[in-house]
């Protein structure tokens, strides 16, 4: 078949631009000039000329069928998908050629040249793999590599049989990690009896189905072997909260909306490809999560999404990185990239974003989260029947993702770059786009009695798991392929995104199939639902996979786990308070230039936050739209006040001081968040996002002790947790270094709330106002704060904001929130969170261009009530992250006397037109400054870190 | 005579189409929503509308360039549909992807479709840009923009490739919208002009009026809770002329 290539490029190139100032930043000052070629390879029967159009607008772009780099003003570099990886334009490149009247076009790929002129080959090749791209899934392309076929092509190979009988522990658990099964030897040998029970050897799919199934990743080996999935539920049942509609059991968890709706929510960590593919594996965590949103109930429709990604200081020095890992900016940069990639084409609005950093994230943290509407009616997915179909839908399928729950459940090594490489996915938004507005349509033509994401493990999971109370039956020939050499084994596992499971009722198939072809969504009826008890899978004439659902889905051996309390090596805080103005300011700029303080909007502002039009707060407000919100909250409904919303907390220096007490704050500082801006706790439900390391003895202790504190606290508060999700690999090693994750636990609030309208925010609204302090402040604050940090120390101990009152004081407080924010006391309110006090006091100011005059003496003595402590230090009140404590805006004649009975208070201060933060203590003005100029050390930090 | 509908245009992509239709409902409009694919196949025809939307979102994934596929498609098989209901006058509003199947198509700057004549480039900043913006209406003749000669409107505006190109320098009449500062002249830098626009321009209408392309979104500042309904006026132009 003949190929083609056509070369564009574009004049006032903004991308080229951008490279070229970067590279010249990053210490490549003699880069005079870069120029980008894009070349569309095309394969087929076509009359180029027709298709120009398509592939340049003249108006600003040049075409050729020749490439127009002159090769004398510098190196040229060309990079390309490798050969297993589907360019995202094809499926578009062929559908725009077929409407163009060009049916002939079979294939097309895509390659980007780079021309970097002032430097050497060598150098030029060094920025690409630096910077520009990566080779899990992409190539550097040889200029004069002759093009034959575009598609990759090839025979596959044919069924193994293994034979397992008379192998020792030792060769089990060698073979187990050759074919980079990674199971350990308990499932080998129960494996190995299975073979003799049946009487004949597995198929290589039977044992890859089975050990795919049985790891960690997909059946929580090790949080079952702790108990801990059941005493979350456990817990969640004994709330019997009134709005769950659906916990734990569901690809999200569902809460009851208004007017017969229901919302849902999920949260999903991608860390081992976001790894070492940044770009493709924070792409796919948000592709991924979100088909946890359409796979709820019968369909949910997706309206909003986080982003959370924890990595090592990106502004450390190239040679402190650990072999194996890349740079931790490159993470970064990459996985924004991937963010605004898969996100603003899916037109989910971005709720929440946040970046934070860890020496202990050298395997880094990708979380985020989901949540979705859906008509109650559809809330519960029916059981699939014997003689239902299955339906796959979405993209094809390929090598892509082969091994990746396997490969993420185990420790990321500095061979696993290389290793697993085929683990790693490149999302196409497109794809999912399509079946993200046909779902609901098909659910409401009555055509889905279950649905289901086909996500780690691919279509055996699914499929699986879907049909594991019946049988299923699989036909393997009939799945769209991107690569005709995939095996039996491969078309199984493979994890190629974009792709949906449906059980579809047989009399609804000509309905599905139209509705799927008019919204341009791929469609193959993949088997049905039998009554056999047996998965079964059939692949060119052969029965490939036949075993019993009881023996996959019940026989997994759970080794026990040994728990060890672990030792902390913690050292107290010594830190010497500020005396001086300057040495204030000096500390000031500390937290506020912190990353996790900072204004982040150089990443977030590359999230569409408005889209769907349901936006009514989103990650930044105030008169300025540049003040963090701290809550997202949206009115789904169009044209009705009823809101969702959603807050979203996680802390990783608390982690390493003390998991429990940080799993505590965490609930209670997301709940805070949400109740000191109008929304009544007993509308609100909880996800759960664990992060640990790879399990030993005392990473089990802090899991173990993690769960049952929030297990504990959430029966007390009475909120439960209806869906989440665990990863128990955060573990990095390379050349005998191992770095731990620190034990990690996001908790998201989500719930409702009656009129979106009576949301109060941060940013302050009067001059003459009061600021009033709420809750609870005491010793302790700066453990694993940011001040800390910016100091370069942790603590050995955390804030307990519960005192000895137990749950019951926090509540206390929340309960006096609600009270005063149905009187409408307040005005602008915010919870006490990282940076404490002093954050919190810029935002506001900040967000409104007023000012605030605070004198801390009061505070003092209300610390001293409740806390018995003699003094806290200026530096404690100002920084202390008083979790569970609030600062609200109230009138100049509010009565505190009258309006605040039995929770700790105090008045701090008064809001001012001078737009100047104003700090006194003792009748002495010991620092100030202006907002504006604070204003600038905050917004720096981030994006100078970006640049 | 039966009561006007208004069609919004729809490819797989697009994902504005939704909050599109409740905007025009709000000011008493009826809209259907119409899949590019159905006009193509013939079991649509732009004709039966009275108007046209086409919404933001990113159709065809963007690929080969910001509604360079959704364009091609309708210059290519629709070309005198389209060709008919300009001549008509019926008023079309392109909302950001809209705006640049606009462009693409040669709707806007030259009025004529397959011949491109203006486009929107990446912005400067070479990402993707949500922020709120501030615009002021342009005295050029346009129906969308009727009777707001110099108001400034706040509205969302959320795209990557939103920087207008005209090889030759536009007929003043052709700029509608222009971003800009507090006090009402054009904004130059960013982030008031999120995407290096110069001149400010963030809207453009064709020499008939009929026609607007904006890259901001008028349906996302529509209710009380958006904190901006002024996108609302430029959907109530429509109404009145549709119901006048």
């Amino acid at each position: 078949m003949a190929i083609y290539s056509i070369y564009t490029q574009s004049r006032d190139d903004a991308e080229a631009r951008h490279w070229l100032l970067f590279f010249r930043r990053h210490g490549h000052r003699e880069l005079t000039n870069l120029v980008i070629e894009r070349v569309y390879w095309l394969e087929g029967r076509v009359d180029c000329e027709k298709l120009l159009p398509l592939f340049a607008n003249s108006v600003y772009q040049t075409a050729s069928s020749h490439s127009l780099l002159d090769h004398a003003a510098g190196p040229v570099i060309e990079i390309a998908y490798r050969p297993a990886v589907t360019d995202p334009e094809t499926p578009s490149i062929l559908a725009a050629a077929k409407a163009l009247g060009e049916d002939g076009l079979e294939f097309a790929r895509l390659s980007k040249r780079y021309q970097l002129t002032g430097i050497s080959e060598r150098e030029a090749r060094g920025i690409a793999e630096r910077f520009l791209f990566n080779k899990v899934v992409e190539r550097i392309r040889d200029l004069g590599e002759s093009v034959l076929a575009l598609r990759p092509t090839g025979d596959p190979d044919s069924v193994e049989m293994i034979q397992l009988a008379e192998l020792s522990s030792e060769s089990l658990s060698k073979l187990s990690t050759a074919k980079s099964w990674y199971a350990p030897l308990s499932q080998m040998q129960v494996i190995q009896a299975h073979e003799q029970r049946i009487g004949r050897l597995h198929t290589d799919a039977e044992i890859e189905i089975l050990v795919q199934s049985w790891s960690d990743h997909c059946y929580h080996t090790t949080w079952k072997s702790l108990g801990l999935l059941k005493k979350l539920s456990a817990a969640t049942r004994r709330i019997a909260h009134p709005l769950v509609v659906s916990s734990f059991t569901d690809n999200a968890g569902g809460l009851e909306f208004y007017e017969d709706w229901v919302i849902t929510i999920k949260g999903e960590t991608h860390n081992f490809p976001s790894s070492i593919a940044p770009f493709g594996g924070v792409a796919t965590k948000h592709g991924g999560v979100i088909r946890d949103t359409l796979g709820f109930g019968k369909g949910a429709y997706p309206i909003g999404g986080t982003t959370l990604m924890g990595t090592m200081d990106p502004a450390m020095p190239e040679n402190e990185v650990p072999a194996g890992a890349l740079h931790p900016q490159l993470i970064l940069s990459e996985s924004i990239r991937a963010t605004a990639y898969y996100m603003n084409p899916m037109g989910i609005p971005m709720m929440h974003a946040a970046y934070k950093r860890h020496p202990g994230y050298a395997k880094c943290l990708a979380l985020g989260h989901s949540i979705g509407l859906i008509p109650k009616k559809y809330a519960l997915k029916d059981a699939p029947r014997p003689g239902d179909l299955l339906l796959l839908i979405g993209g094809e399928t390929g090598r892509d993702g082969i091994h990746g729950a396997t490969a993420s459940s185990t420790t990321m090594t500095g061979e696993t770059l290389q290793k697993e490489s085929a683990a790693v996915q490149i999302g196409h938004p497109i794809t999912e786009r399509r079946f993200a507005t046909a779902i609901p349509v098909l659910r409401d033509a009555g055509c889905i009695r279950s649905i289901t994401d086909l996500g780690a493990g691919g279509i055996s999971c699914g499929a699986g798991e879907m049909g594991a109370e019946t049988g299923v039956m699989l036909d393997l020939d009939s799945i769209p392929l991107k690569d005709s050499s995939l095996t039996a084994w491969e078309i199984l596992l493979s994890e190629s995104q974009e792709r949906m499971l449906i059980a579809l009722p047989p009399e609804k198939l000509g309905k599905a199939r139209s509705l799927l072809d008019r919204y341009e969504v791929g469609n193959t009826v993949l088997g049905e639902f039998t009554s056999s008890g047996r998965l079964e899978a059939n692949w060119r004439g052969q029965k490939v996979v036949d075993l019993e659902m009881s023996f996959l889905w019940s026989a997994c051996p759970i080794d026990p786990i040994a728990v060890a309390e672990p030792y902390r090596k913690l050292k107290s805080l010594n830190i010497q308070e500020p005396c001086t103005a300057g040495e204030w300011s000096r500390a000031v700029h500390l937290v506020l230039g912190h990353w996790h303080c900072a204004d982040q909007s150089a990443a977030i502002s590359q999230f569409d936050s408005t889209v769907q039009g349901r936006t009514v707060i989103g990650p930044y407000g105030g008169k300025n739209h540049h003040m963090p919100s701290g809550i997202y909250v949206s009115a789904p409904l169009h044209g009705k006040s009823y809101g969702v919303c959603m807050t979203v907390v996680w802390n990783p220096f608390y982690g390493d001081i003390d998991p429990a007490g940080m799993a505590k704050l965490m609930l209670i500082e997301a709940v805070t968040k949400a109740v000191v801006a109008g929304v009544d706790y007993h509308d609100l439900a909880l996800c759960d996002n664990f992060y640990t390391p790879r399990v030993r003895p005392e990473v089990a202790w802090d899991l173990t002790r993690m769960v049952e504190a929030i297990v504990e606290l959430s029966i007390k508060l009475g909120i439960p947790f209806i869906s989440g999700k665990d990863s128990s690999s955060g573990t990095f090693e390379s050349g005998g270094l191992s770095i731990e994750a620190p034990p990690t636990l996001a908790v998201a609030a989500f719930g409702r709330v009656a009129d979106v309208h009576h949301i109060v925010t941060k940013d302050f609204k009067q001059p003459g106002n009061k600021i009033l302090l709420l809750g609870r402040v005491g010793v302790h604050a700066l453990g694993g704060s940011v001040y800390a940090d910016a100091h370069g120390q942790r603590g050995n101990q955390l804030f307990n904001p519960l005192g000895v009152g137990d749950a019951q004081s926090i509540q206390l407080v929340w309960d006096e929130l609600l009270r005063l924010g149905a009187r409408g006391s307040y005005v602008a309110a915010s919870a006490i969170g990282e940076g404490g006090l002093l954050v919190r006091l810029f935002e506001a100011c900040h967000g409104s261009g007023l000012g605030a005059r605070i004198d801390l003496d009061g505070l003092e003595k209300v610390a001293g009530e409740v806390t018995g402590a003699s003094r806290l230090r200026s530096d404690e009140l100002l920084f202390g992250e008083f979790t569970g404590a609030v600062i609200l805006e109230v009138a100049s004649d509010f009565d505190t006397n009258k309006n605040l009975a039995d929770v700790p208070h105090c008045v701090i201060g008064e809001i001012t037109k001078e737009r100047q933060i104003v700090i006194s203590r003792g009748g002495r003005v010991f620092w100030q400054d202006s907002v504006a100029s604070l204003a600038t050390v905050w917004s720096k930090a981030f994006r100078e870190a970006l640049e | 005579m039966s009561q006007p509908v208004t069609a919004i245009l729809y490819a797989p992509g697009t994902n504005c189409h939704e909050e599109t239709a409740a905007a025009l409902t709000r000011v008493g409009l009826h809209s259907e929503l119409v899949l590019l694919r159905d006009l193509l196949g013939g079991t649509s025809r732009l004709q039966t509308y009275q108007a046209a939307v086409i919404p933001g979102g990113f159709s065809y994934g963007d690929h080969l360039g910001a509604g360079r596929i959704f364009a091609a498609m309708m210059t290519a098989r629709l070309g005198d549909e389209l060709q008919e209901f300009l001549a008509a006058q019926k008023p079309l509003l392109g909302i950001c992807n809209g705006f640049q199947v606009l462009a693409e198509a040669g709707i806007l700057g030259g009025n004529a479709p397959g011949q491109r004549t203006m486009a929107l480039l990446g912005n400067q900043s070479a990402r993707f840009e949500d922020r709120r913006v501030r615009l002021q209406v342009s005295k050029a003749e346009c129906l969308w923009t009727r009777g707001l000669a110099g108001r400034i409107l706040v509205m969302p505006s959320a795209h990557g490739e939103g920087r207008a190109f005209f090889p030759s320098a536009p007929d003043e009449n052709a700029v509608a919208l222009r971003y800009c500062k507090e006090d009402g002249s054009p904004a130059e830098q960013y982030p008031e002009n999120p995407n290096g626009s110069p001149d400010g321009i963030a809207g453009v209408t064709d020499k008939t009026g009929f026609v607007l392309g904006l890259m901001p979104h008028p349906e996302r500042a529509s209710l009380p809770v958006h904190g901006s309904q002024d996108g609302l006026q430029i959907f109530k132009n429509l109404a009145s002329f549709l119901g006048g």
